[in-house]
């Protein structure tokens, strides 16, 4: 794991040259451009607000406040979108990539990388499409935001080890078996579910049934979401159990991640 | 990082060392892969817990060293393991067992602009292939001009890459790859492509890259290339080193051997032509499958009749080898008709080491009708002043049917050099001379 972030930091200049290729070459050929990382976002936002503050309006989440429920939702989906994209395009970025591999000298570790951190960009695109939402509901109701947002880059950076680690791992695992994809895709879509996006860890706390407690303890091992819902719709700093939890987690992931992707690297060229 | 300026620590004499190399390749049954991916996750190693009989073996007991400035060729049929090879020693794929030792900056063409990406300009995918290949943005922003200049792409460099056409891709990859400026060049097979002038500016650019001592791994199923441009050739036989030698043994030993085994080929669907076809004549096949024992690459025939000797003789009649240009010079072949013929031609052929043929002719062209031949005879073909220029010369010596089905075919029977005390290049040289006339002044001419 220590060789995946050498490697890394060796060819840093490569890996930033990638990803602004691939974010060029994602936009090249379309009218917009790269203003599409802006409306993108934008328009998700505009989609959510009218579906859950126009069509149905649900009742009153627990724990949520009086804040837009829209807003409340993509401050947690769009770090969400990050993990499950960098993840998917991840696990296929070495088969994608196999004829670099197989017909040229290349550290195959940028591969995955490119794809978490241009799928990184576009998070950091979306964010001020988040953060001038708060910040216009806060002026009209103070029900949102915070100084806490300043903490933003610190769950930004403690998040980006686990998802790379992520990444490499189903990326090295699905040269060997392209079932990782399919599992993956629907694994994501379950954890999706178990992370409290849609709804706030409240939701759990009456303690109604022992399923929901258990769902409850579930839901709580991601800290993450909870992070980001606390700096970006709450406007206050995660508490500091949550920042431990999270380093924990991040720590894990990666450790997990790249040992995988370093012990299975000899065998890429060949299977890719 | 890399310093593309000259090492100022003088790099070791042995570029490229291969110890005890040995590849296996995993064959991959069905339903295998969980057992391939234990293999792996626990031993670290593909081919760690594999019987000899479920692996392919790629390549098996390779030594050899390449002294730095040496250029070092490769051949040997398809699936041999020449592109196995080049990988492990790129570093690409681990050795299973053995070791190998590159010292210096690498750079390997396994495929041109492999990692191109079509969306994006070829200016911009030269900086992303510079940096795949070991450059910072800086030393590539340097050479950028040269490459451009190389490749001959001047007016595309802002067109994304899709636009290219094929060759366009590659001549954009070589240019990019050599002027990563390495210390040892792993090339596979990559200078059969793109037109002919450019490939002739890629063999130009890897001289250059010889003669500025830096070592050439050459991978190539192109025999002449590898025989122009290496010092010593490795030729791969199924994954194991048959031999290693100067280019012209170790090419004219592979060519033999192939060739060989054609016409092994060809004879075999010649049998069974024969079996079929011609159920009388089965002894004469095998009368005849039984003279053409010693047929080999550079000698085919049925041998109906047999060359028995080849000479070359001087004006004087003495056997000579070395030729002044000018002089006369006598082919003398010794054939003997195994049964009296009446159907024969008697042919001499002249040609360069390389195959370029320089003058043949036969008794038919000639306008001799044969009408029979039989036990021993001596056959001469005389050239009075025979003009060729300085140079080394091998002769195809046959004696065949007038339809050209071969007795007995002997090429590269003989080999003979000649020179000449004027300059002059090519394979003629008429009797000539120069005049001036106007205001036209030498210092001197050299005596001649």
């Amino acid at each position: 794991m220590f060789r995946v972030a050498r490697q890394l930091f060796r060819f840093r200049g490569l890996l930033g040259t990638l990803t602004a290729r691939e974010l060029k070459a994602r936009y090249r050929g379309s009218v917009l451009g790269f203003l599409w990382s802006l409306a993108n976002p934008l328009l998700l936002l505009a989609v959510y607000s009218f579906v859950f503050g126009v069509l149905f309006r649900p009742a009153r989440s627990q724990g949520i406040g009086d804040g837009p429920y829209a807003l409340f939702i993509v401050s947690g989906l769009f770090p969400w979108v990050w993990l499950s994209t960098s993840a998917l395009e991840g696990s296929m970025s070495l088969i994608a990539n196999s004829g670099l591999i197989r017909k040229a000298v290349f550290p195959a570790e940028l591969l995955p990388m490119v794809v978490v951190l241009s799928n990184l960009v576009h998070l950091l695109l979306a964010m001020p499409v988040v953060l001038s939402a708060v910040l216009a509901t806060s002026l009209l109701t103070h029900t949102v935001g915070g100084a806490g947002v300043v903490m933003l880059p610190l769950v930004l950076l403690l998040h980006l080890p686990m998802i790379a680690g992520l990444a490499l791992g189903a990326s090295a695992l699905t040269v060997h078996f392209k079932d990782v994809r399919d599992l993956l895709a629907n694994l994501l879509t379950l954890l999706f579910f178990l992370t409290p996006i849609l709804y706030s860890l409240d939701f759990f706390s009456g303690g109604q049934n022992r399923m929901m407690q258990l769902m409850g303890w579930v839901v709580r091992l991601n800290p993450f979401t909870r992070a980001y819902q606390d700096v970006l719709f709450f406007g206050r700093a995660p508490e500091g159990v949550l920042w431990a939890q999270m380093a924990l987690v991040s720590l894990v992931f990666w450790s997990v991640g790249a040992w995988l992707f370093d012990r299975l690297r000899e065998t890429l060229v060949e299977a890719a | 990082m890399t310093d593309p300026m000259p090492h100022p620590a003088p790099l070791p004499e042995t570029a490229i060392r291969v110890e005890g190399l040995e590849k296996l390749y995993r064959r991959t049954l069905p339903g295998d892969r969980l057992r391939t991916l234990k293999s792996v996750l626990v031993e670290g190693s593909l081919t760690g817990n594999l019987r000899r009989e479920d692996a392919i073996v790629a390549l098996t007991g390779i030594d050899f060293t390449v002294a730095r400035g040496e250029a070092f060729g490769v051949v040997g049929g398809n699936g041999s393991g020449k592109s196995t090879l080049l990988k492990l020693i790129a570093g690409m794929l681990k050795p299973t067992a053995g070791r190998i030792t590159v010292s210096g900056r690498v750079a390997a063409m396994i495929e041109l602009g492999a990692g191109f990406h079509p969306e994006i300009s070829g200016r911009e995918n030269v900086f992303i292939n510079g940096a795949v290949l070991g450059l910072s943005k800086r030393e590539i922003a340097r050479r950028y001009d040269e490459i451009v200049e190389f490749s001959g792409l001047g007016g595309f460099m802002e067109e994304p890459v899709k636009n290219y056409s094929s060759g366009m891709y590659v001549r954009l990859g070589f240019a990019v790859a050599i002027h990563t400026d390495p210390d040892v060049l792993l090339v596979d097979e990559v200078l059969a492509v793109g037109d002919e002038a450019f490939a002739h500016r890629c063999i130009r650019r890897i001289e250059e890259f010889l003669a500025a001592g830096r070592t050439l791994l050459l991978v190539s199923h192109s025999l002449d290339l590898v025989s122009g441009l290496c010092d010593r050739v490795l030729w791969l036989e199924n994954g194991k080193q048959r031999l290693i030698e100067s280019p012209r043994r170790a090419i004219d030993a592979y060519r033999q051997e192939v060739a060989e085994k054609e016409a092994e080929e060809h004879q075999a669907a010649k049998d069974q032509r024969g079996a079929a076809g011609h159920a009388g004549h089965a002894g004469d096949t095998a009368a005849s499958a039984s003279t053409t024992a010693s047929t080999g690459a550079d000698r085919w025939g049925s041998r109906e009749a047999e060359i028995t000797a080849v000479r070359l003789l001087n004006a004087a009649g003495a056997e000579h080898y070395h030729q002044q240009s000018g002089e006369d010079a006598t082919f003398e072949i010794e054939v003997r008709a195994a049964a009296a013929l009446t159907d024969f031609v008697f042919g001499v052929a002249i040609a360069t080491p390389r195959g370029t043929e320089v003058w043949g002719t036969n008794t038919d062209l000639a306008g001799y009708v044969p009408a029979s031949f039989a036990g021993a005879a001596t056959v001469r073909l005389t050239c009075p002043a025979f003009r060729l220029a300085a140079g080394e010369y091998t002769v195809d010596v046959a004696v065949h049917a007038r339809d050209g089905a071969p007795y007995d075919y002997h090429r590269r029977a003989l080999s003979f050099t000649v020179t000449e005390s004027r300059g002059g290049v090519g394979v003629y040289s008429p009797e000539h001379r120069w005049g001036f006339t106007g205001d036209v002044r030498w210092a001197e001419t050299r005596g001649t």
